[in-house]
């Protein structure tokens, strides 16, 4: 098998919030191979989306991310930097975190590129949509013509042209050429009319359309890997479909790589080829899409696939997992599986930090099932939860 | 709806408002105690003579003939004629109005030019010294009456350390350019540094108070702007950080913040007739007060008419450009 | 009306926030200034003592050249018939008696800015009490009812809107005159304030009615309703489209009813919050009427400042000192607004200073 084109290894971010740190996402690990969708999923607030934000160095404060490396596989940076950072190259590999900020944000766009679950406030409301995608080509266009400015502070765009910019509404940033780039790419993702369409403006759009035109703006700099953070949840189902179909083709069509962030296991089953769950901010359980829905190992994968009705099975019950996702606060995290306390498998054992177990070097678990059977007699003593 | 419907709309809309300024104006005159014929005239005056200057002013005349002497002349720029001088009330507040001009568009562009980067700077490094201060200053700021700055000024600047003038305007604008247009170009430069010299106090008085409204409209607007996710989109795309900031953000900022501008051009006023009075600027401030005083109401009535007209006249123009800078305005 | 997850909030919010708590202090050390000014003045605001006039304030003291009649061995010297005069520099020095320096006239200034926050005070509660009942009950009808009525009443709030409040204000006020009506002081009234003076050795004297200024809190009230009445509209109109509010009409409960017991406890939130921003912007605008003479009253901070600028090249302590006392009411006063708008958060703009 080829190389993974990310690999992830121990990535860790936490929120200095007034109450405390919250670590919502913790020691994370996993690779994205390429031209592969790699699913994660997990309920809201279990540091999914964090994740995501995480790994295309996106996190804003009171956020940071406080540990782990990105390895990115991306030959040319490699040898770029072989000399002046070794730390940061491995064969063809650099770790994203430790590269020059400059250099981390010319590689949003051409290296890794996202989309948001709520389209409409992912577009600024008083630009037409067609220009918001033409600055996406445009930044492209302009760091090909000159890669040591794009690394610069300013990514060769000063407060001169900025103030420009803010009061003269029609001086443009971008150019003809990216103009017509963005209709192209509106065209691509299935717009009809793109070129009437580009010149509206984002509230002109339906949801699914404007879900259309983030995914060309995405494109705009035909990244390695696409971040998709739960990219149909806002929309109606019949258009959730079209949506994901167009993702597929076009990952195919391009050749990227896809990290797609979702509550929703039938987005995972439809699209994945690898997943990831995570519960408290941790992947519990990664693997084939095979492995993990038809042999789950941690009682948390096995709750959530059991909390999806078969339709097929007019017998099975929905079993939905009691209890509440923890605080991730630091202070009030136990020592102990995370997930203990809501587990119905919890054993004595789970009472110490649980590592990851391999089971068969591609399917891994953070559970002692792994390990051993389910025993009653080991069985922990849970607190009765007054459930309000 | 089409901007120039928009337009069209909001013209007709300022226009009932104009009149209804009038009509509020034209009634100030009832609500006075006195009869406006005992300015002018001794309390012991032969009632004969009274009779004579009553007709004379037509207060005599049925209300309506009054009411439509009054209004019929105004948009021919006839305001009538002051009680006090006899002199035509349009041709006096038009040669105070540049004073007030002047005052007021030096102060909004100080205000301008250094609240908003100002905001941006609080809202950017926010939790950091600079924005410690820019919050505390834009706190006092709005908290501050402008009189008792002027005079704080004038008592600090002007008589300890004697760097400014405490009062006057020497030479106004319309003097500098007529200078220049008859070639007498140094004199011209002397007259813009003595006019700077001038204007700098009362123009800090008068737009402290906007400087400190428009950074803190600016801080907490970048702040929601720059926490929306189009703004995350923007980054995720690869724009400029600057691009972001100014281009997306701070635009989006500004255009609430124009409105409220707009809205405030009655504080700006307001505010230039105290500077006015605190630095005995000879402009519509220094006028109406004078008026007042002298119980010389048709100067009053033509001033506030010119006022609360420029007000309306303003806020049109600012309707128009918010809706030229905001696609989303709905129009109404 | 105020409910208790509001109380919570608004718990909350002056727990995290130091700003709100100064705010609180500072509004209340002013109140309470106000209230019990006949107990805690040191004097009367209007009592005059030409000999210690301009007096500076504790740490500072003033050089001032002065000619004086030449004094020979404690007589006055004369030459050819005329008193001789010399120039010498004199030194006022602050005393204790007057902590914040006497004015031009010798007046106590401490005593003036504490009796000065009577009339900030009064203007500000009175004025913006009506100016929140003209604009509520404006609003609410123009909100509730809509239609011809709500165009009619918007249009004539936009009319008041177009005259700059402080221009309108010293219309009216130049027009109306200034009319003042003298109240009784209750704690001079009674008693209660002498009592607890000479008790304690103060001085007496102090002055036995309040003066209310009639005209301008009308005039002021006049001049800010609009804002009320805008708050008051927009809460109006969305609150009527609540199902509460369509069940109490379908169920024929007169409008009137349908306003005072539905809307109006709705939309107190933010009218509160409004009323807050708009007694700081009231007192702004007393104080603006009085800088220029204009309100008639003769204890005033606005007025003060006035006074003291004939000095201002001598004596920076008359004009200054008063002028401070308002930023610090007027400060306080935003700080509380900031924290009721961040607690409760209604959205609303209002006009502010002067």
């Amino acid at each position: 098998m080829a190389d993974p084109i990310l690999k992830i290894r121990d990535l860790s971010t936490s929120f200095f919030t007034e109450e405390g740190k919250v670590n919502a996402v913790d020691s994370v690990t996993f690779d994205v191979e390429d031209g592969e969708i790699f699913g994660i999923v997990g309920e809201s607030g279990s540091g999914k989306s964090v994740t995501a934000l995480s790994v295309i160095d996106l996190i804003d404060s009171p956020g940071r991310v406080t540990g782990g490396e990105v390895w990115y596989r991306n030959a040319d940076l490699a040898e770029e930097f072989r000399g002046s950072r070794p730390e940061a190259v491995d064969g063809d590999f650099v770790d994203v975190r430790r590269l020059p900020k400059g250099v981390r944000r010319s590689l949003r766009g051409p290296s890794f590129s996202m989309i948001f679950q709520d389209a409409m406030s992912s577009f600024n409301p008083s630009i037409t949509v067609g220009e918001q995608i033409a600055e996406a080509v445009e930044v492209q266009r302009r760091a090909r013509a000159n890669p040591r400015r794009t690394r610069s502070r300013t990514q060769g765009y000063g407060l001169g042209s900025a103030i420009l910019d803010t009061f003269l509404p029609n001086r443009d940033y971008v150019s003809n050429e990216s103009m017509d780039r963005a209709v192209e790419l509106l065209d691509q993702v299935g717009i009809p009319d793109p070129e009437d369409r580009a010149e509206e403006y984002p509230h002109q759009f339906s949801g699914g359309m404007l879900q259309r035109a983030m995914i060309a703006q995405a494109l705009a700099g035909e990244p390695d890997i696409l971040v998709a953070d739960e990219p149909t949840t806002a929309l109606d189902v019949t258009i959730q479909a079209q949506i994901l179909n167009l993702l597929r083709d076009l990952q195919e069509q391009e050749g990227m790589s896809i990290l797609m962030i979702t509550h929703n296991l039938g987005v995972i089953a439809r699209m994945c080829d690898r997943v990831g769950v995570m519960y408290a901010g941790e992947i519990v359980e990664r693997g084939p899409l095979g492995d993990i829905f038809e042999n789950p190992v941690h009682p948390y994968t096995q709750g959530l696939l059991g909390s999806v009705p078969d339709i097929d099975d007019p017998s099975d019950r929905l079993e939905p997992i009691t209890g509440n996702v923890p605080s991730l606060l630091e202070s009030e995290m136990p020592d102990a599986c995370y997930f203990a306390d809501r587990c119905p498998k919890a054993m004595t054992d789970c009472m110490t930090r649980i590592p990851e177990y391999d089971l068969d070097g591609r399917h891994s678990v953070r559970c002692v099932l792994a390990e051993r059977e389910y025993d009653e007699a080991d069985a922990l003593e849970q607190e009765v939860m007054a459930d309000d | 709806m089409s901007l120039s419907r928009f337009l069209v709309k909001r013209s007709l809309q300022g226009l009932f408002v104009i009149w209804g300024v009038i009509t509020v104006v034209f009634g100030l005159r009832f609500i006075s105690p006195g009869d406006p014929a005992n300015v002018l005239l001794p309390p012991d005056v032969d009632p004969e003579v009274r009779a004579e200057v009553i007709a004379e002013l037509g207060l005599n005349e049925p209300l309506y003939v009054q009411y439509w002497d009054f209004i019929s002349g105004i948009p021919l720029g006839d305001l009538g004629f002051s009680l006090v001088t006899r002199t035509p009330v349009a041709a006096r507040v038009l040669a105070k109005l540049p004073a007030t001009l002047e005052l007021a568009i030096a102060a909004t562009i100080v205000a301008i030019v250094i609240a908003i980067p100002l905001g941006v700077i609080s809202a950017t490094r926010r939790h950091q010294p600079a924005d410690y201060g820019a919050t505390v200053f834009s706190l006092v700021g709005i908290s501050t009456p402008n009189f008792w700055l002027g005079v704080m000024l004038i008592i600090v600047l002007a008589v300890q350390f004697d760097l400014f003038p405490t009062s006057q305007r020497p030479i106004g604008v319309d003097g500098i350019v007529l200078l220049f247009v008859s070639g007498s170009l140094g004199e011209a430069v002397d007259g813009l540094t003595t006019w700077l010299w001038h204007i700098t106090l009362p123009a800090i008085t008068l737009g402290t108070y906007f400087t400190a409204l428009i950074t803190r409209l600016t801080r907490s607007g970048m702040l929601d702007q720059l926490g929306q996710t189009y703004v995350r989109a923007s980054r995720a795309k690869g724009l400029p950080e600057t691009l972001v900031r100014y281009k997306h953000a701070l635009r989006n900022t500004l255009i609430p913040v124009i409105t409220v501008i707009g809205l405030q051009l009655g504080t700006l006023i307001g505010g230039a007739v105290i500077t006015e009075a605190v630095f005995a600027w000879p402009g519509l401030g220094t006028l109406i007060i004078n008026s007042i005083n002298a119980r010389d109401w048709p100067v009053l009535q033509g001033s506030l008419i010119v006022v609360a007209v420029g007000f309306v006249l303003v806020n049109i123009l600012v309707d128009a450009l918010y809706a030229y800078v905001n696609p989303q305005v709905a129009y109404d | 009306m105020i409910s208790e997850r509001t109380l919570r909030n608004l718990r909350r919010e002056l727990r995290r926030s130091l700003l709100a708590k100064i705010g609180i202090a500072v509004v209340v050390f002013i109140l309470l200034m106000a209230v019990f000014a006949p107990f805690i003045s040191p004097y009367s605001p209007g009592k005059q003592n030409l000999d210690e006039a301009r007096l500076p304030p504790l740490g500072f003291s003033t050089a001032e050249t002065k000619e004086v009649t030449k004094m020979e061995n404690g007589s006055v010297v004369i030459e050819g018939g005329e008193v001789v005069t010399e120039e010498r520099t004199v030194y006022t020095n602050a005393t204790a008696a007057h902590p914040l320096g006497t004015d031009g006239n010798g007046r106590d200034i401490l005593s003036r800015v504490i009796y000065g926050a009577r009339t900030s005070i009064l203007v500000g509660i009175f004025g913006t009490s009506l100016a929140a009942l003209i604009g509520v009950l404006v609003g609410l009808t123009a909100g509730y009812y809509r239609g011809r009525v709500d165009d009619v009443l918007m249009r004539s709030a936009d009319i008041m809107l177009a005259f700059p409040s402080l221009v309108l204000a010293i219309a009216l006020v130049g027009v109306w005159g200034q009319a003042q009506a003298p109240i009784p002081d209750p704690f001079v009234v009674t008693g209660l304030a002498p009592a607890f003076r000479s008790a304690l050795g103060f001085t007496t004297g102090m002055p036995d009615t309040v003066v209310l200024p009639g005209t301008v809190i009308v005039v002021v009230a006049l001049v800010n309703w609009v804002w009320f009445a805008r708050v008051a509209r927009g809460e109006a109109l969305s609150i009527r489209e609540e199902e509460y509010v369509k069940a109490a009409r379908a169920l024929g409960a007169s409008d009137g009813w349908t306003v005072l017991r539905h809307v109006l406890p709705n939309a107190i939130t933010p009218i509160l919050v409004l009323a807050t921003i708009q007694v700081a912007a009231i007192i702004l605008l007393e104080s603006a009427l009085s800088f220029l003479g204009f309100s008639g009253a003769d204890v005033s901070w606005g007025f003060d400042i006035a006074l003291g600028r004939q000095y201002q090249s001598t004596a920076w302590w008359i004009s200054t000192i008063p002028g401070l006392a308002i930023v610090i009411t007027v400060v306080g006063l935003n700080l509380v607004g900031d924290w009721l708008r961040d607690a409760l958060d209604p959205g609303i703009e209002g006009e502010g200073g002067v």
